[in-house]
């Protein structure tokens, strides 16, 4: 491996606080998703690293589970957000509220 | 010896005695209350049978030794054993013949008095009630049960005194005996259950075994006796208790006349006379119950001598007779108290019920306007009044003459004479209070003599025939009544032969001096006399000497003040400082509490409320802020 692992995590920090940061802001359940999918991402890049460094198989492993995870969140997520958003006209998390 | 046929007999003869009225009062109060006559019917035939059955035991022990005992346990758990049965001896034999015979003129009057009323069957079955509660209650073994029925006794009084509950003043009445008399029996009950405690056996034969009570420190007997006495105190009308008797007159006529003055009141002297060997073992309470009989014979005295209501005047006599009865017991004179009992629920009875007729036909009860109405003319009735006033001054040859003259003895046998003196004093106003009311009823006095009654113009024909159909009915226990007043007082040896046989006989019989006999006699003659003086001969203004004296006759009118001191009582102590206590506590704290803990609820969910905005994204963001510390936490 040519990056140092240390590298990979900041990284993968990086990519993660990101997508916290995305999916607490952003008033948009889309991009409340996007934010999800880019910690995911970040835990994966970790995964890969982390196996790369170890030299053990089983953190690539995880990174399949994780994209196929991510694939069918991704798509119950967007069919939710679809539903929600023919339902009430909005994307706005804050006018879900229901249940307050 | 349950086994053999006389014990058999006897057994069914108590058990039809007593419980025929319980299967009639039920009878009545679930099938027949519409149907009046039937209902009467019930009532009158069981309380024949129950006199037949009482005159039938009362024949066939007449000579009975020794006290008979029919027990069977009413419940066990653990050492508590509490039996349930019938006792026979000379005392209970008479109290029932008295109750049954005097419940049997009774109802037969009503049938005279209450027709037509929209409650009749009502009463006939509370009358069973009554009957039965009595009769049940003089058979008795033991102390719980007596309670049982005492109670039961005084539930019918209560509803009997208020049975013209439309009138306000008949349910306040009611309401007040069942109070009063709640606060001697609760009395009662805390003396029985120290009986119990230290005794463990409340039967009846027991407690009255001198044996039995050997090991039991004097202390502790005058204080249980002192709080069963309470008991008598209220159910006989005595001293502090004894303002519910007069108010209880808002009853009909023929319930005063067996409840309040004949039967149910004599229960508490029953009781007395009941365990009179164990109220004699304590010295200091016997000198008690005679100072609280006294006080209530002379207050009560005080009270009729002013009271212009016929019925009334005859209460507050009622009162002072069983305070003459209690005097008699207290200072030993278990034959003469007992004597006096029977005598009294005669010539008691009677009174009432030649009362109830006046009442009935004049429809008022001040003494002035039955007398301007020409009561007089009334035959049946007012010579029976005046037998039974004569019986109750202690005339001779009526009955209350021998009776009487029983009490002085065994007052005079006390070593100090204060007794005697008051019982004689007592003896005086009797006979100047109730010959004032049978002078004036006689010898109507002039402001409209020749008035008619009011009444007597508006009555149909047919409204006329039923007074009289239903005065046949009233006169006939009248007759019965003032022949037993006459002939009773003869029959002193065998009955003194028959009650003192069984129990120790008290008193000190045969040192009493000779002038004993002539001084009741020369008083009560006094009595009759002053009342002739001021209320009889011509002339007289019908004024009484007490009238004459304002503050004294205001003092006797307000019966002493007792009614406002209860009154002041009942308002500053229970009103305004007991109950007000209360009410406080359960609005402010009770209800405070239940309240602070609802809004409390309320209000804490308004702040967990609060916290739950309803965006996912706060929720996102604690989740990390909460994993960061975490990280935190665990690095460093």
């Amino acid at each position: 491996m040519i990056a140092p692992f240390s590298h990979v995590l900041v990284v993968a920090g990086i990519l993660f606080a990101l997508g916290a940061f995305c999916a607490v802001t952003r008033r948009n359940l889309i991009m409340i998703v996007l934010g999800i999918e880019i910690m995911l991402n970040a835990a994966a890049i970790a995964f890969v690293g982390g196996s790369l460094h170890l030299d053990n198989l089983d953190g690539q492993t995880f990174v399949l589970f994780i994209l196929a995870v991510a694939a069918t969140e991704v798509s119950v997520g967007l069919a939710i957000i679809v539903y929600a958003f023919r339902r009430t006209g909005s994307f706005d998390p804050a006018d879900f509220n229901l249940l307050r | 010896m349950a086994g053999s046929p006389a014990y058999a007999v006897d057994l069914t003869a108590m058990i039809a005695a007593t419980m025929l009225p319980f299967v009639s009062f039920l009878t009545i109060l679930i099938a027949t209350r519409g149907r009046p006559r039937l209902s009467a019917g019930l009532s009158i035939g069981s309380v024949t049978i129950s006199l037949a059955c009482s005159i039938a035991l009362l024949a066939l022990h007449f000579h009975l030794a020794a006290p008979i005992e029919f027990s069977t346990r009413l419940l066990a758990s653990g050492g508590l054993d509490i039996p349930f049965g019938f006792l026979l001896d000379r005392l209970n034999l008479l109290m029932i013949a008295i109750v049954s015979a005097i419940c049997f003129l009774v109802q037969v009057y009503s049938l005279g008095y209450m027709a037509g009323d929209p409650g009749f069957s009502r009463y006939y079955g509370f009358m069973s009630l009554f009957t039965w509660a009595m009769m049940s209650l003089a058979l008795s073994a033991s102390l719980l049960q007596l309670y049982f029925f005492w109670e039961l006794v005084g539930l019918s009084s209560y509803l009997l005194i208020g049975f013209w509950y439309e009138k306000f003043s008949a349910t306040q009445a009611g309401k007040k005996a069942f109070v009063m008399t709640r606060a001697g029996d609760a009395a009662f009950f805390i003396g029985l259950l120290l009986l119990f405690v230290h005794t463990g056996d409340l039967s009846i034969a027991h407690l009255d075994s001198r044996s039995a009570l050997s090991g039991v420190s004097p202390s502790f007997l005058t204080l249980s006796a002192l709080l069963i006495f309470g008991g008598i105190v209220g159910k006989s009308a005595q001293f502090p208790l004894m303002t519910w008797l007069p108010d209880a007159m808002e009853g009909p006529t023929p319930v005063s006349a067996l409840l309040h003055s004949a039967t149910m009141v004599a229960a508490g002297v029953y009781l007395f006379a009941r365990l009179f060997p164990f109220f004699s073992m304590s010295s200091v309470a016997m000198t008690v119950f005679l100072a609280i009989g006294t006080i209530s014979m002379l207050l009560a005295s005080t009270m009729a001598i002013v009271s212009r209501d016929i019925k009334k005047v005859w209460a507050y006599s009622t009162i002072s007779q069983l305070g003459f009865m209690i005097m008699a017991l207290g200072a030993g004179g278990y034959f003469a108290g007992v004597f006096h009992l029977t005598t009294h629920a005669g010539f008691k009875a009677l009174l009432f019920l030649c009362s109830g007729v006046f009442i009935h036909r004049y429809e008022t009860n001040d003494i002035y306007e039955l007398s301007r109405f020409g009561a007089r003319r009334m035959v049946i009735p007012t010579v029976s009044i005046v037998l039974g006033a004569a019986a109750l001054s202690g005339l001779p040859p009526l009955s209350g003459y021998f009776s009487k003259e029983a009490i002085m003895g065994s007052l005079a046998a006390m070593h100090n004479p204060l007794w005697l003196a008051a019982g004689l004093a007592g003896v005086f106003l009797t006979a100047y209070y109730s010959f004032r009311v049978i002078f004036i009823l006689l010898f109507p006095r002039a402001e409209g003599a020749a008035s008619p009654p009011p009444q007597e113009a508006g009555i149909t024909a047919g409204g006329h025939a039923a007074h009289e159909s239903g005065y046949r009915a009233m006169a006939w226990p009248l007759i019965i009544l003032s022949a037993v007043s006459v002939i009773f007082g003869f029959f002193k040896t065998s009955f003194k032969d028959f009650i003192g046989g069984g129990a120790a006989a008290g008193g000190a019989a045969g040192m009493e001096p000779s002038w004993l006999h002539i001084a009741p006699l020369a008083l009560a003659l006094a009595g009759v006399g002053l009342a002739w003086v001021e209320f009889g001969r011509k002339g007289a203004k019908q004024i009484g000497f007490v009238d004459r004296m304002p503050v004294l006759s205001r003092l006797f009118a307000e019966r002493w003040y007792i009614d406002r001191f209860y009154g002041l009582v009942v308002e500053f102590v229970i009103d305004r400082g007991i109950s007000r206590l209360c009410s406080q506590n359960d609005r402010k704290v009770i209800d405070g509490s239940i309240d602070g803990i609802c809004e409390g609820t309320v209000e804490s969910g308004w702040v967990v409320a609060f916290l739950q905005t309803g965006m996912i994204q706060y929720r996102l963001l604690a989740i990390l802020g909460v994993l960061a510390l975490l990280l935190l936490c665990f690095y460093f």
